[in-house]
């Protein structure tokens, strides 16, 4: 009877510990977020942004930080695309018509690296690549999504 | 009338689109006989077998015929960096050297140099060496701030001139240099100082494009003899009217500037700054922005005068596309052709996609993070 007992209480316990372990992080999200938690988290993406707004304007001194080399002519991203202007990050993914394949906003800015700045492209799951994602999404949030749009 | 009151009003600057089609939906009768001359030119354009567009304006009055040619915004690098720029502008050099008949003069037009270093404008001045016809130079910013124009004056003389050319009073004016002390409190170096002078979206320089009051009272003693039925071409670098000012398309003090000029019948302002086909009429002035040899900047989001025809989309890949310089004519018939040398077949947008404005009706930006303090 003892070990009747023992085998059941066993997995009941494995069993709520596993619950209780998995549901954990689960939980997180219904829990009322206080305004520190959110601006947490506007700090950590403002912060990639401004990383990403330094390595588009050529900033020495982040770049060497994020061991990158954008551009080997002196022109930085900036300098073709004020404010990120024409840069269309709601239009992509799309047919481009230089790359002259169906392009990703970062296939798009390592086209822009290698091609006209004459730098080192970056690997797409970069942080640097991340950060200039980043900067070039926030500049034109507000524009309508269009995906696809040439 | 009620076209020329709206411009008074609103510095004539304001870009209105159809919200559907994406075009402009203000076609104006001067806008309709400035298209109908546009296409007599191009279609003599294409039997000359010239490149580009001509944009034929009336501002000459009793004036003999002459050409000048235009070069602006080379920003050159020293040569061990950058060598494309230095290519571009040997380019419209060789050019300008080729017209025939010499164009009376040339006017360089500022940003010569990418970073005011004496290196960039002693490269620039040597290039420039072998165009022999009568040179005149106004500043730019990039050529200013890393030494406040001391090299720049030591190889081109004063920011500001004037002289009169077969009837027509020709004004030099330098809107550059009187910018607002943004170094001194921060204790910049002179290459910060530059840098920031050097970052056309950046927040650091402010409103730095301004004619001075000293310079507007010089401007108007220059201009107290000269009748005011009689032709005034102005050269600056920046645009003498309300554009863009985040990039400093324009001069905070235009307002002032156009209270000088609006008593003369006859006045075009030539300038540089924006490196694109440019447009617009403020009162009896008309105004026509330069391309640059280095880089062709696309149109800001908002502001482009409804009288400009938008050049086309440049191709990034092609470092000679939507750049150039520019020829001009005063020709016997009292008119100034201008004529834009840009290094491809169509310089004008004939759709909406090809346009280089094509895409301000879905493109909400905003101004740079990093540099905020």
């Amino acid at each position: 009877m003892k070990r009747t007992l023992l085998y059941l209480a066993v997995p009941a316990l494995c069993l709520a510990l596993f619950i209780l372990l998995s549901a954990t992080p689960g939980m997180a999200h219904k829990a009322k977020h206080a305004p520190e938690q959110l601006k947490a988290f506007d700090d950590v993406f403002m912060e990639q942004v401004r990383i990403g707004d330094l390595l588009f304007h050529g900033d020495a001194a982040t770049e060497k930080k994020m061991k990158t080399k954008l551009s080997r002519t002196g022109m930085a991203c900036a300098m073709c695309h004020p404010f990120a202007v024409d840069n269309h990050p709601h239009e992509f993914p799309k047919f481009q018509e230089q790359i002259n394949k169906f392009s990703t906003l970062r296939d798009m800015i390592n086209w822009c690296i290698e091609k006209p700045n004459e730098g080192e492209k970056l690997d797409p799951d970069s942080d640097a690549m991340k950060a200039l994602e980043a900067y070039i999404y926030w500049s034109n949030r507000g524009s309508k999504l269009d995906p696809g749009r040439h | 009338m009620k076209e020329q009151e709206w411009k008074k009003e609103e510095g004539g600057t304001q870009g209105r689109h159809d919200e559907k089609s994406g075009m402009r939906n203000e076609i104006t009768r001067r806008t309709f006989l400035r298209s109908s001359l546009i296409a007599g030119a191009a279609a003599g354009a294409a039997v000359n077998g010239l490149l580009p567009f001509i944009q034929t304006i009336e501002v000459a009055f009793g004036a003999d015929s002459f050409s000048f040619a235009w070069i602006s915004d080379s920003h050159l690098y020293p040569k061990t960096l950058n060598t494309r720029f230095v290519e571009k502008t040997e380019r419209a050099i060789n050019e300008v050297k080729a017209m025939k008949p010499a164009p009376d003069f040339l006017i360089y037009g500022g940003d010569l140099a990418q970073l005011g270093d004496p290196v960039e404008l002693d490269l620039g001045a040597e290039l420039l060496k072998s165009i022999t016809v009568k040179k005149y130079y106004i500043p730019g910013e990039h050529d200013w701030y890393l030494d406040m124009g001391d090299k720049w004056m030591k190889l081109f003389g004063k920011p500001n001139w004037t002289f009169d050319h077969k009837g027509v009073r020709i004004i030099g004016l330098d809107t550059i240099s009187r910018g607002p002390d943004y170094w001194s409190a921060k204790k910049m170096s002179q290459q910060e100082r530059m840098g920031h002078m050097a970052t056309l979206d950046g927040s650091v320089a402010g409103p730095w494009a301004g004619v001075g009051r000293d310079q507007l009272d010089w401007m108007s003693k220059t201009l107290s003899d000269w009748p005011k039925d009689k032709p005034v071409i102005v050269f600056s670098h920046n645009p003498l009217y309300e554009y863009y000012p985040p990039w400093n398309f324009w001069v905070r003090d235009w307002r002032e500037v156009q209270a000088i000029l609006k008593p003369y019948s006859k006045v075009t302002n030539v300038h540089g700054h924006t490196h694109q086909v440019l447009y617009n009429e403020i009162g009896s002035m008309r105004s026509i922005g330069m391309l640059a040899t280095s880089w062709n900047w696309p149109y800001p989001p908002e502001g482009v005068p409804v009288l400009t025809t938008p050049m086309v989309r440049v191709d990034p890949g092609d470092h000679f596309d939507g750049v150039g310089w520019s020829k001009l004519a005063m020709t016997a018939a009292d008119k100034v052709n201008n004529e834009y040398m840009m290094w491809r077949k169509d310089v004008f947008a004939q759709t909406q996609v090809d346009s280089g404005t094509g895409d301000n009706t879905n493109q909400i930006l905003s101004p740079r993070f990093a540099d905020r303090p």
